[in-house]
């Protein structure tokens, strides 16, 4: 079994979490028997993961950085089947996210977790949560430098951070390393993207203030440029304004995001910095022999260049129609000649989004062994990933991952739905996500109409909370309860890639449950007739306006 | 046929403690996961000594409250309200089981 | 309200003033901050001063534990530093590191936790103002985990 090329936890971090699971195993006791009311134990189990919603806990377990191994998948499979109902999804966020947790089965979970160096650490609560890269991170043709490193030192410094545990409200950080943002680090509270500047030197651009949910905003840059090593003692003081200054008279309004709206990005920058020119000189500053040893252990695995026409490969193409579209919509360019990533989609017809039973997963870990130096990735698009693939390997990880279901060629498509788990599992959700999901991809089914169709996000929350990202969905669609109706609210034109990052407008009337399948195919029937050659659903958006869709929707539902 | 959706009737509903399973306070004080036996309150002043009676029942459970419910011919009850639906029956699609490679 | 300490802390009779009425008389040594005060004030002074009081109106309202911080890093404050209202067992290990020193809590079995609160976590990753060497420290010493 190949070794793992991302950070290895050492006794330092395995003790941490160990104590951590030794520390929440008490906590639960006393909880269970009475010496914590619930207003206490609430924030102790947040902030290791564990949520109550409708008809259970949930865990919610971190993949820092969306990166995993197979053995740790393996794991998490057996979790989900020792613990839970044997199937877990994966979130927009790199989590795991497991529906029928026990509470008295909790720490047994967590430490089970903490066997393959994971855990449910600042998943939730008013703390930094996991932090998130982009999901080709280390494998990608664009890439600058790998995000990964900085997020491990990001994801050591904001653990048990003794300050900032009880922040005015969560705090989401996420980082890329290529032009091509894969990140989204315009949407949350600090984004951060690696870019070489003039001189050939890479750093840090430092945006605030970004975020969904009820109050959506794009990021504003608070620092253009921040050499490497100067990250920890910035992001520090950064969160110490924060900490300080942030509103917590009101929950709405409690984001890093207000704080920065209210006083302005000119003064939140010119208090970041007179904090940090007094916290510079401190402790935070990083090391080179810190940052070369995270660094290392982030190497790419050993490849051997390969060609990258490979006959087999080829003839497949010609002969089999899925396998060519699968080829477009779910291999990406690797750095290695020979090489790609793939994207293995958990958005198979019909199903939950972003949903794999144990069996699935297991399989998954059994393709990442073979074919992908025992690696994976997961996505904030619900979808889970192989960095490391020959080409010639193409038809048989094709071949495995259809055997498992996970082989549509849909990503990017309009069946590759993000949807939050929405009423059916969330105690804050107003109207069911999932089942939309479905209709809408069991309508779109065909493949060949789907990639006639091309690019197109349909994203989907069920509520303002926006876990489904839907301001940002080229079609974005909101569950709304009206006198206990749901209704679904359509906006277009969002959109998350770099330099395009835009907030969706909303269409108008939100249109009954049963009528959003006809909404999306008037949407879509609008976009073919009107759609200039090579552009995609939501260039044609922004080049006609909203009317002729609004039209044609209102005049179908 | 709903015989009374008045929304006067009400049970009183929570989490339980130890592993979050939804269950219904019954009419000896007890909490059961059995919507079907779960106390009626058929207006608003036992609705509140319902409540009451809840809270002081709260050890095993989390934030006891109220569900407004209707009751059919046969006296079977049903939450009013499509989140206290699924609440007592479930998800409105099928999981994926566990040994399962494909979806449905 | 009860009031804990881990070794030899000022008397619960030792009375602190409001922050308002310390500034009127500044040379008191002991005063008592709400967590909205600007701590910076504080610095010319810390010197003479022998208590302070930092308030948590909610446990969950976490802006002391920043005042925390800049008083003993950043002002080199020496005295004191207690913790007051939403003072729970579980935010000691967070409150030592930000260098609390004493607490006042009405929480059933406070001061048994508060023995155990310092080796609750062997491992560290931030430097803060408890001195304590964070993982990165000790990795790049070489420094074996029972070290610290």
């Amino acid at each position: 079994m190949p070794d793992t090329y991302f950070y290895h936890y050492d006794d330092y971090d395995r003790t941490l979490v160990s104590e951590r699971v030794d520390q929440f195993r008490d906590q639960v006791r006393r909880r269970l028997a009475g010496e914590l009311t619930e207003e206490q134990f609430k924030p102790l189990r947040l902030t290791n993961g564990l949520y109550l919603q409708l008809h259970a806990y949930m865990l919610r377990i971190a993949i820092p950085y969306g990166t995993l191994s197979s053995r740790q998948l393996r794991k998490l499979a057996e979790i989900s089947r020792k613990y839970d109902r044997g199937y877990g999804h994966f979130t927009t966020r790199q989590n795991l996210q497991l529906n029928w947790i026990k509470l008295e089965d909790a720490p047994d979970a967590l430490a089970a977790l903490a066997e393959v160096d994971m855990h449910a650490l600042q998943t939730s609560g008013n703390c930094i949560r996991n932090v998130t890269a982009d999901h080709f991170a280390g494998a990608a043709a664009d890439e600058i430098e790998d995000p990964r490193i900085w997020a491990e030192i990001v994801r050591q410094w904001s653990t048990l951070h003794p300050e900032f545990t009880f922040l005015p409200r969560k705090f989401k950080i996420a980082i890329t390393g290529s032009p091509n943002d894969r990140a989204a680090v315009r949407v949350h509270d600090i984004g951060l993207r690696l870019w070489r500047n003039d001189t050939g030197e890479v750093g840090f651009e430092v945006i605030v203030g970004g975020g969904l949910g009820r109050t959506p905003m794009i990021g504003k840059t608070l620092r253009e440029f921040l050499p490497k090593n100067e990250l920890l003692a910035y992001l520090e003081a950064t969160l110490r304004v924060y900490n300080r200054y942030g509103r917590r008279d009101n929950l709405y309004k409690a984001r890093i995001k207000i704080l920065v709206h209210e006083v302005g990005v000119d003064k939140m920058r010119a208090d970041v910095e007179a904090e940090y020119a007094e916290t510079r000189d401190g402790l935070l500053g990083l090391s080179n022999e810190t940052i070369e040893a995270i660094t290392r252990q982030f190497a790419l695995p050993d490849l051997p260049p390969k060609s990258n026409l490979v006959g087999a490969v080829e003839a497949l193409r010609l002969e089999n129609r899925d396998f060519a579209l699968w080829l477009k919509s779910n291999v990406a360019p690797h750095r290695v000649k020979g090489y790609a990533i793939v994207t293995a989609s958990l958005k198979p017809v019909g199903a939950p989004p972003g949903d794999a039973s144990a069996v699935q997963m297991e399989g998954v870990a059994d393709i990442a062994d073979a074919f992908s130096q025992g690696e994976l990735r997961v996505s904030h698009e619900q979808n889970l990933i192989f960095p490391h693939v020959a080409i010639e390997d193409l038809p048989a990880v094709y071949a495995a991952l259809g055997r498992l279901g996970f082989a549509e060629a849909n990503v990017g498509k309009i069946t590759d739905i993000i949807a939050c788990p929405g009423l059916d599992y969330c105690a804050l959700a107003n109207a069911r996500s999932i089942p939309v999901a479905q209709r809408i991809s069991n309508h779109f089914s065909e493949l060949a109409r789907q990639h006639d169709i091309g690019d197109l996000k349909i994203k989907i929350s069920g509520c303002i909370n926006a876990c489904g990202h839907h301001h940002v969905g080229h079609i974005g669609i909101l569950g709304v309860d009206k006198n206990g109706i749901e209704l679904y609210q359509i906006s277009l034109g969002g959109d998350v890639d770099f330099g395009k990052t835009a907030l969706g407008t909303i269409l108008g009337p939100a249109v009954a449950a049963d009528k959003v399948v006809e909404a999306v195919d008037a949407l879509v029937a609008t976009y073919l007739d009107t759609r200039a050659a090579g552009e995609r659903f939501v260039d044609t958006y922004r080049r006609i306006g909203a009317q002729p869709f609004k039209e044609r929707v209102y005049a179908t539902v | 046929m709903a015989k009374n959706l008045s929304g006067d009737l009400q049970v009183a509903s929570a989490n339980r403690l130890s592993d979050g399973v939804v269950v219904w306070l019954d009419d000896a004080g007890e909490w059961t996961i059995r919507l079907d036996r779960a106390a009626v309150a058929r207006d608003g002043r036992t609705g509140e000594i319902l409540l009451l009676r809840a809270r002081a029942e709260a050890f095993p459970v989390i934030d006891p409250f109220l569900v407004a419910v209707a009751e059919e011919e046969d006296g079977t009850i049903e939450p009013l309200s499509l989140r206290e639906k699924i609440r007592a029956s479930g998800l409105t699609f099928d999981a994926i089981a566990a040994d399962a490679v494909r979806y449905a | 309200m009860p009031l804990y300490s881990e070794a030899g802390g000022l008397p619960a009779t030792y009375v602190p003033l409001s922050f308002a009425d310390w500034q009127q008389r500044p040379e008191w040594p002991a005063v008592a901050l709400a967590n909205t005060d600007p701590v910076e004030d504080l610095a010319p002074h810390v010197g003479r001063l022998r208590l302070i009081v930092l308030d948590f109106p909610k446990f969950s309202d976490g802006r002391a534990y920043s005042q925390a911080r800049l008083l003993r890093g950043r002002m080199g404050y020496r005295g004191e530093l207690r913790a007051t209202g939403g003072v729970l067992q579980d935010q000691i290990a967070f409150m030592l590191r930000c260098g609390f020193d004493s607490f006042e809590s009405e929480q059933k079995g406070f001061g048994e936790a508060l023995a155990r609160a310092r080796t609750l976590f062997s491992v560290v990753y931030q430097p803060t103002e408890d001195g304590r060497a964070p993982a990165s420290r000790l990795r790049l010493e070489n420094r074996p985990l029972a070290a610290d």
